[in-house]
């Protein structure tokens, strides 16, 4: 029996028109929807699943009742059952940093015990990008970030995770690390599949587990924090832009005098 | 009264909204134009269980209702009217009628291939000299021991060449008026003397085949007889009650995605130094397109919700078709009007609404028939 747990995050999406009301977004401009990243960690679990026996794959959120629908569709997907943690002082907080979130997860991995964590690198509304990393120093597993592939039947047949890890300047890295272990998974690792219907159908009755702070182990102090969002703005954009006309001859020598007055190029 | 859709029929209409966008929006103009059925796409939708939604699990459907039915052709509809319309006649007319009329055998045998997606169903009701008047048939079914024999000519098949099963109409007693016609499962492509004769050129709809089949002494076993002899016209009633549903929710679709062009157009297009949606005229007929459009889709959802519980749905299905058909064709002019000289170019969508829309007028009883159906049940 091996044991998926996989973070999950509803996140909300600004509308193209849109206003800023105080330190946030108004609601009215907001969509919600799974975060880009989840949607491809949700997929390798589930594909690790499918590959193997008796694998049970776990997903976990942070959120109000109103994600169940976003977390759903997960479970349409392939995830046998969920959890959702929340309570009245998560309701409360403005901003729940990333070590408020390790705390949780932590929490949360100690009771469930997975071989495996997936969290997507960084999710697309507050962007910390270290959730996953965090959790795993917190929880004592190895870990890789921005993994973007997965040898599964390594993973299966001897409890290693070999990665590819893709760094800066489109260097990629390959690594192993045992289980138990966190990934932080990237897009393209894989192709998300849509839900299939009888998966929509089937997910109704599968498993939303709510649990308050309490029921972790924890309480309101877990989620306080010394990050605070002080303002949020629209940064000034400019755009300059130069269209050349005429000829290739033309727009050639135009091209070439404004490199040469801004220093391109040799003399 | 409650207007919000269920959770589960939200995701299932988000997910094939999303399959829409992704998989078949970027070819629906090109299959058009190459008269192409997208045997692919049918395919994924297979793969997706989208092809069984209103069947039973125990013959490989979905289970589901028939307003999930309607939300999910309504999607397919919003991007591409053939395939749209194909997926509706295979649901409503090719596979619906096994389920509701034939014996386990026949289920087993023909409505679970089509259930799961496997086959591509259709039905044959019209013929060169019968239309809305669907009593005078010509086609006939001779009883010629333990095999019936079918000779005639269908019309406006709809996938026809592409299908696993056409339930034929035919006359199995011409002395019986509306008594006696019968429906036929036949297999066109192992039983000998079903040709397809044409595949139309058509206004629209163009990656959905419309066909001519000739039926030239077919000879099928007596086990294709779908129900009892002389009841193909009760089953044809029953069938079209739940099929103008689809075609109502089909037409509501084309208007959505007409509407959701000119909007989208008419907030960027800039005249006079402000987007065009801002003038009156423009903002006025977008208005009016979105009334006929939410208006189209909660009669489709009021017939809907009245054939899932096991109502009457004559005359809301009649008028929920009538509406929204004609609510497709005008919006879709509308939109070629918002959009101008673009609207009128192949390189926008609008246009190929407009020729799919009108179809809506005539399909599954035209809109005259609609008036006379619906007539009848108010009593004149």
């Amino acid at each position: 029996m091996m044991k998926v747990l996989v973070t999950v995050k509803e996140v909300a999406e600004v509308e193209e028109d849109f206003e800023i009301e105080g330190t946030g977004i108004a609601d009215r401009y907001l969509e919600y929807d799974l975060n880009e990243w989840d949607d491809y960690a949700v997929e390798e679990a589930v594909q690790i699943a499918e590959t193997g026996d008796d694998i049970e794959v776990v997903s976990v959120t942070i959120g109000p009742e109103r994600c169940e629908e976003t977390i759903r569709m997960a479970l349409a997907k392939g995830v046998d059952r969920a959890i959702r943690v929340w309570d009245d002082a998560l309701a409360e907080t403005d901003l729940l940093d990333v070590a408020a979130k390790t705390r949780i997860l932590r929490a949360v991995v100690e009771a469930e015990e997975p071989d495996l964590v997936f969290t997507g690198v960084q999710a697309g509304d507050d962007s910390f990008g270290a959730t996953g990393v965090s959790l795993a120093d917190a929880v004592g597993f190895e870990w890789a970030a921005v993994v973007n592939d997965l040898d599964v039947d390594a993973v299966l047949d001897e409890s290693v995770a070999r990665v590819h890890r893709e760094l800066e300047g489109g260097v990629d890295e390959v690594t192993e690390v045992d289980l138990p272990a966190v990934l932080t998974i990237q897009t393209g690792i894989n192709e998300p599949r849509y839900a299939s219907l009888r998966g929509i159908r089937q997910a109704q009755r599968k498993e939303i587990a709510e649990k308050h702070l309490a029921d972790l182990g924890l309480d309101a102090e877990a989620v306080e924090t010394d990050v605070r969002l002080t303002e949020m703005y629209e940064p000034e954009s400019e755009s300059d832009a130069t269209i050349f006309e005429g000829s290739a001859e033309e727009t050639a020598a135009q091209l070439a005098q404004v490199l040469r007055e801004k220093g391109v190029g040799a003399e | 009264m409650d207007f919000e859709l269920p959770a589960e029929h939200r995701m299932i209409r988000d997910t094939v909204r999303e399959f829409c966008e992704e998989e078949i929006e970027p070819i629906a103009q090109e299959i058009e134009n190459d008269h192409r059925f997208p045997a692919e796409i049918f395919g994924q939708l297979a793969d997706l269980d989208v092809m069984g939604v209103p069947i039973s699990e125990e013959y490989g459907g979905l289970g589901g209702d028939q307003l999930m039915y309607a939300l999910v052709t309504e999607e397919l509809g919003r991007v591409s009217g053939g395939i749209g319309l194909s997926y509706a006649a295979h649901v409503s007319l090719g596979t619906k009628p096994l389920e509701l009329f034939g014996t386990e055998a026949q289920k087993e045998r023909w409505l679970r291939p089509l259930a799961t997606g496997e086959e591509i169903g259709a039905w044959a009701l019209t013929e060169p000299g019968s239309g809305s008047d669907a009593s005078d048939m010509d086609t006939t079914a001779e009883k010629d021991g333990d095999e019936y024999v079918l000779d005639g000519t269908k019309q406006f098949i709809t996938n026809a060449s592409e299908a696993g099963s056409v339930l034929v109409k035919a006359v199995t007693d011409p002395d019986a008026g509306y008594d006696g016609i019968s429906t036929f499962i036949v297999d066109p492509r192992n039983d000998d003397g079903f040709e397809v004769t044409t595949v139309w050129d058509k206004m629209g709809l163009n990656c959905s085949p419309t066909c001519e089949i000739a039926l030239n002494g077919v000879r099928i076993p007596e086990d294709r007889l779908l129900g009892e002899e002389g009841e193909g016209w009760t089953q044809t009633m029953k069938t079209l009650d739940g099929g103008r549903i689809s075609i109502a929710a089909l037409s509501t679709g084309l208007a959505q995605g007409a509407y959701d062009a000119a909007a989208a157009y008419a907030k960027e297009r800039e005249q006079f130094g402000r987007p065009i949606s801002k003038f009156d005229a423009i903002r006025d007929k977008l208005v009016d397109m979105y009334r006929k459009t939410e208006r189209a889709r909660l009669l489709t959802h009021k017939a809907a919700v009245r054939y899932d519980g096991g109502q009457s749905v004559t005359k809301e299905s009649a008028l929920a078709k009538l509406d929204a058909s004609e609510a497709a064709r005008k919006v879709a002019e509308d939109a070629v009007q918002v959009l101008g000289g673009y609207g009128y170019t192949e390189d926008f969508a609008p246009q190929r609404f407009y020729r799919d829309a009108k179809l809506m007028e005539i399909g599954e009883g035209t809109s005259e028939i609609q008036h006379l159906v619906i007539g009848r049940q108010l009593g004149f």
